[in-house]
């Protein structure tokens, strides 16, 4: 294995561990500001680890540009998604928006 | 071959189970809803028993099977604009008020 | 048992479990998302399955428009008044039919995988002659080459939903429609930036579906992703009346199938017989067109669009 596999591995293995953390942040967390909080951060690092280390395994410029379009674009849908959610969330009131309660 | 015979039964079971929600579902949302899924299900049955040519899935099944997928979408908006047609007619979101009689 | 079989049975799971919340569910809206889901694995699925054509359709079409449209209908229902019935019909049919009817699936899956295999299958036979054509991808060159008057048939059917769902439309008020906030400098970010990126995506799925997974479809939805996105935040707005234009794009598709392949007629060829690459661009431009414009009308519940003037 050489050490561009084992980055990239490293850097994927770590990508998927942010979108864990993201997913139980959305599924754990009480109400929206707190679940959009936990979904932009942890999950625009991990898709940014895991378009790093697809990029490192390709070893292709071209492969590693469009990675990086990718990356940008998830980014720019998360953040707007993210911010129109909220918006909406405070308009309505939080309390319309939170959960009710946990089993 | 053994990620095929995964596939067949997965699209099996979802076939049947979207003909279980096709029948039970009351509100029509719902009953779209279920014929998109067993729609999903033909889907993969069809690329999964059609077999497979050096470069991949036979590519006939391929194109049907991209036929079908936007004949679906398309039967779909139809149905989603007779639905919300009704709604506005009726007021009704289900077909229960025709047979309650029998 | 192998990574690739673990992710598959995985993937699969995720079909049985998603398609089980989705029809027995007890939210309408929670699993109308849901569905989009599991449109998303299935897109998953056929990219395991070696079919990444059917990958990006299903992405953008199964479960992308589908769940606009769905959503978008859905937000029609609950404006109007409509109330969420969680309600379900009792009925001693369903299990049985349900059950039955899957095993009935299994059983002539299983029977389809043990029939043995003919050498002059059309599968082979398309790959065979695919170098003739001058195309690279095996399924464009089915879709316009091999069966060209199935996906003419196809745009037809397109068209007739379209007019369909015209025809169903009654006294629908158009313009009351766009309901998200462009107030802020976030959205009109986006549009800058993503509807002329949205037009090179589709441009180059559409150039490159020749030779590599893309094509007409797969262009035409991510086009109508831009019509869609276009729609909500009121820069194009319903029309009570279809302009000229949109009358002709919607039937771009159909006419330059019709012209093309009747036009071989004349020439002496059979007929759908496409004289050259040329007239496969011709006609994949077409299509493209005419899927994103159809698909935005029916999104957008009208018979035309306008731009806003500010």
């Amino acid at each position: 294995m050489s050490w561009h596999e084992v980055v990239g591995l490293v850097l994927l293995v770590l990508g998927c561990a942010f979108y864990g953390a993201g997913t139980v942040g959305l599924l754990r967390f009480p109400d929206v500001f707190s679940r959009l909080h936990a979904l932009t951060k942890a999950d625009n690092q991990g898709l940014l680890l895991i378009c790093a280390g697809l990029a490192v395994l390709a070893r292709d410029a071209r492969v590693a540009f469009l990675l990086a379009v990718i990356w940008l674009v998830g980014l720019l849908a998360a953040s707007v998604s993210a911010h129109l959610i909220a918006r909406h969330a405070r308009h309505a009131g939080s309390s319309h928006a939170s959960k009710p309660e946990r089993p | 071959m053994s990620s095929t015979i995964v596939y067949l039964l997965a699209a099996s079971a979802v076939f049947g189970i979207g003909a279980y929600g096709l029948i039970v579902a009351d509100h029509l949302m719902r009953k779209l809803l279920a014929l998109n899924v067993m729609g999903s299900a033909v889907f993969v049955f069809i690329l999964t028993v059609a077999g497979v040519t050096p470069e991949g899935p036979d590519p006939v099944a391929q194109a049907l099977v991209l036929t079908g997928i936007v004949i679906a979408v398309a039967a779909t908006a139809f149905a989603l604009a007779l639905m919300v047609r009704m709604h506005e007619e009726t007021g009704l979101t289900s077909l229960t008020g025709d047979d309650d009689d029998d | 048992m192998s990574v690739g079989v673990l992710v598959d049975v995985m993937l699969a799971l995720a079909l049985v479990g998603l398609s089980l919340r989705v029809v027995t569910g007890r939210a309408l809206f929670r699993d109308m998302v849901l569905f989009i889901l599991f449109g998303l694995v299935i897109s998953l699925s056929w990219s395991r399955l070696g079919a990444p054509d059917l990958a990006l359709a299903e992405a953008a079409i199964g479960a992308g428009l589908t769940g606009a449209l769905m959503l978008m209908a859905y937000r029609r229902l609950v404006e109007g008044g409509a109330e969420d019935s969680p309600g379900r019909r009792r009925s001693f049919l369903a299990l049985p039919v349900g059950v039955l009817s899957g095993a009935l699936v299994a059983v002539i899956g299983f029977a389809a995988l043990g029939v043995e295999r003919v050498p002059g299958a059309a599968g082979t036979l398309v790959l065979e002659e695919l170098p003739g054509t001058g195309l690279g991808n095996a399924v464009t060159g089915v879709l316009l080459v091999f069966r060209g008057l199935d996906t003419m048939l196809e745009m037809t059917v397109l068209l007739v939903a379209l007019l369909g769902a015209w025809a169903v439309l009654g006294e629908a008020r158009p313009g009351r429609l766009h309901q998200v906030d462009r107030d802020t400098p976030l959205v009109a970010a986006l549009l800058t930036s993503v509807s002329p990126l949205t037009l090179l995506i589709a441009v180059h799925l559409l150039l490159a579906g020749t030779d590599s997974p893309g094509g007409a479809f797969q262009a035409g939805a991510v086009l109508t992703g831009c019509g869609v996105l276009l729609v909500l935040t009121g820069t194009l707005r319903p029309a009570v009346a279809a302009g000229l234009v949109t009358k002709l794009l919607v039937i771009a598709g159909l006419t330059a199938f019709v012209l093309i392949g009747a036009g071989a007629l004349a020439f002496g060829r059979p007929t759908m017989a496409l004289p050259g690459t040329w007239a496969v661009y011709l006609i994949e431009t077409a299509m493209m067109l005419s899927i994103a414009v159809t698909m935005t009308l029916l999104f957008a519940r009208s018979r035309g669009l306008y731009p806003e003037r500010r």
